[in-house]
């Protein structure tokens, strides 16, 4: 039985056995180191750029209002939530401007939420531009996070703009400014997410399912429709869910916003920290499968 | 099938065999495949309803596991124009993507000088960009700066030859349309290696005398140029080495002339049902490629001695050659997924389980 060649010296050995120059050849179809990899992302930042700005601004182009929709669609929320939760169910009763904290929470959340169930889809419906041109696919998350945060920009404006204009009226504070930190915390949070759910949708379809009800859960464990500390008595539950990077970054973000406060350090280290953590996490988890992304099926 | 449809056009034929790309006779090797194997695991459902109250409730899917491409080695040099033919389904596709490196194989090895660019049939890159968008994000995405691609984006539009149409969403284009966009888009980037999956056979006459020289410049840079299609007339006109797949595996590698002559004759009696004399020819092809195979396998320098090839191969054929032709024989056209007829009932049980066996032993790519 012939000996096997197997690695990639073997392979150059037997070339060279048959008077053939092995150099310059270089193994395709297998993932680069990791350092290679974010070299090759950083190359291309002009192509993710290009990309998500792109999709921005096209991906109401087959609607009629086309980009109206932008502002719309969170005002139409926003005047939603207000109209149940606010006027009919009057579930905010004993606390202050409800209205406004019940649109920051929904509009904040909805964000990350859609970051995770729009993952599991994402590199299959890019399939076109993955089988066509050879990039690190990690490009396609990112500019899909791009896109949305560009699209997020609008939310927080007509976000800012409800709770000024819905009674009991809030008005601009200094503090707002930091509106935009806390911002890109989140983006960071969805990016990672996006890259962790984009590798598990792509193997296990399925996801999408399992990964919508998680994604309900986590709008409970945020506080975003009522505050937590109301219904969560138990000490330890209380802190595992204040080390949530979502409820952190709304409870911040309503602080700032409704109370014209700097949160304090305890909640800016835990959000970054986690956020940032679990965008390593996702990076690495993505990479790790980035030769698979190019299959057929499965 | 493709000798019954004889084109009516020799004067552009006769054009294209004075234009025959030439290899040059020593270059430095460019794509170097090592054994490649690419196996599926994708869900059956049976046609025929199993008996029984059982079979009506259970579901008829089982997993079962495709071997597209069943250990190809191949040795391409600089300057070769390499033609792939094969019937629908025997892996040439399968085949270029794993040597463009889109898609991992699930065993074997790839080597490249330099990164393939694919160019397959499928949809429009970004539907809802224009043309000329997707020209310069197809740039971008092969890593140019964005000052050349703004550069050569009027070229790539000129070369795709849509005229007013760039400028239209690309949702709107039809396949031939959207197929010389991407021609456009990966012949601009200069690449080494160009891989065609087809693709071309959209386009029209004009258009497939511009890309044809559009190639030939590419290889006169050194280049290497690909190229997959079912018919031999697409191939032989253009390419100066034919490489014949056959149920994942080469039959035959090497003269465009020889080979293509030889698939001719094996087309041509497959479409007129005259399966015997087809699989004879078959036979013929792999005894022939045998030694063409052999070379381009790769072994290590100790162990060359026991695989003699080209010896004896009448008196004991090698066992390689022989499982093959027991594979070739066994299974009809056009695949082996068809309710038992006669020819399953004279050899019935190896047919099945050759191409497609039930067990999941899905290649892992370590």
């Amino acid at each position: 039985m012939v000996n096997e060649v197997k690695s990639t010296s073997d392979v150059k050995r037997a070339l060279e056995a048959k008077n053939l120059d092995p150099s310059g050849l270089a193994r395709i179809g297998v993932r680069p180191p990791l350092g290679e990899y974010i070299q090759q992302l950083w190359q291309r930042r002009h192509f993710i750029w290009y990309d998500s700005r792109h999709r921005a601004s096209t991906q109401n182009s087959r609607m009629h209002l086309g980009n109206v929709w932008l502002f719309l669609r969170p005002l139409i929320d926003a005047a939603f939530y207000f109209v149940i939760f606010g006027l009919v169910l009057k579930i905010g009763r004993g606390m202050e401007n409800y209205p406004a904290f019940l649109i920051i929470g929904i509009l904040l959340y909805r964000s990350t939420a859609t970051s995770i169930t729009s993952g599991t889809s994402l590199l299959r419906s890019n399939k076109a531009m993955i089988k066509a041109f050879t990039f690190p696919r990690a490009s396609i998350p990112i500019s899909a996070v791009l896109q949305a945060t560009m699209t997020a920009v609008f939310t927080i404006m007509v976000m800012c703009f409800a709770i000024m204009v819905i009674p009991p009226f809030a008005l601009p504070q200094i503090s707002w400014v930091l509106v935009i930190p806390i911002f890109l915390i989140q983006t960071v949070l969805n990016l990672g997410l996006m890259l962790i759910t984009a590798r598990i949708g792509f193997h296990v379809p399925d996801m999408a399912n399992v990964l919508g009800v998680v994604s309900r859960f986590l709008m409970y464990g945020s506080g975003v429709m009522f505050p937590i500390e109301r219904f969560v008595d138990n000490e330890t539950a209380l802190s595992i869910v204040t080390l949530n990077p979502l409820y952190q970054i709304i409870d911040m973000m309503r602080t700032v916003l409704l109370d014209g406060q700097v949160p304090d350090l305890r909640a800016w280290t835990i959000s970054i920290v986690s956020a940032v953590g679990i965008l390593v996490i996702g990076f690495i988890y993505f990479w790790r499968a980035e030769e698979s992304y190019g299959r057929e099926l499965g | 099938m493709d000798e019954s449809s004889a084109d009516p056009a020799p004067t552009e034929d006769d054009d294209h065999h004075d234009t025959l790309w030439v290899a040059p006779e020593e270059s430095p090797l460019t794509v170097v495949a090592h054994r490649v194997r690419m196996r599926y695991k994708v869900p059956r459902t049976d046609r025929a309803p199993r008996p029984g109250l059982l079979g009506k409730l259970s579901t008829r899917r089982s997993m079962v596991s495709v071997s597209a491409v069943r250990g190809v080695d191949l040795l391409v040099r600089e300057g070769e124009f390499v033609g792939i033919i094969g019937r629908n389904g025997s892996g040439k596709s399968t085949l270029l993507r794993m040597l463009a490196g889109v898609e991992p194989p699930t065993a074997g090895a790839v080597y490249t000088s330099a990164r393939p660019q694919l160019l397959g049939v499928s949809a429009a890159l970004m539907s809802d960009l224009t043309g000329a968008e997707n020209i310069k994000l197809g740039f971008l995405a092969l890593g140019m700066s964005p000052e050349k691609a703004e550069e050569l984006v009027p070229h790539a539009a000129e070369l795709s030859a849509l005229g007013e149409a760039v400028d239209l969403p690309m949702r709107t284009y039809s396949s031939g349309m959207s197929s010389r966009l991407k021609f456009a888009i990966s012949v601009m980037a200069q690449p080494k290696i160009l891989m065609v999956d087809e693709a071309l056979s959209t386009g029209d006459a004009t258009f497939s005398k511009r890309s044809k020289s559009k190639m030939d410049e590419l290889l006169e840079n050194a280049g290497t140029v690909f190229m997959v299609n079912h018919a031999p007339r697409a191939i032989e006109n253009v390419c100066s080495r034919v490489i014949w797949m056959e149920r994942g595996r080469v039959v035959m590698d090497g003269d465009t002339k020889e080979v293509s002559a030889m698939y001719r004759s094996f087309t041509y009696r497959m479409a007129r049902d005259r399966e015997d004399e087809a699989m004879g020819i078959l036979r013929e092809a792999i005894e022939h490629g045998e030694a063409q195979r052999a070379a381009s396998a790769l072994t290590l320098p100790e162990d060359h001695a026991p695989v003699a090839p080209d010896n004896v191969p009448e008196l004991e054929p090698d066992p390689f050659t022989s499982i093959f032709e027991l594979q070739m024989r066994a299974q009809s056209f056009p695949g082996t997924l068809q309710p038992r007829g006669r020819r399953a009932a004279t050899r019935p049980a190896p047919s099945a389980t050759a191409t497609i066996s039930t067990t999941d032993q899905r290649g892992r790519h370590s």
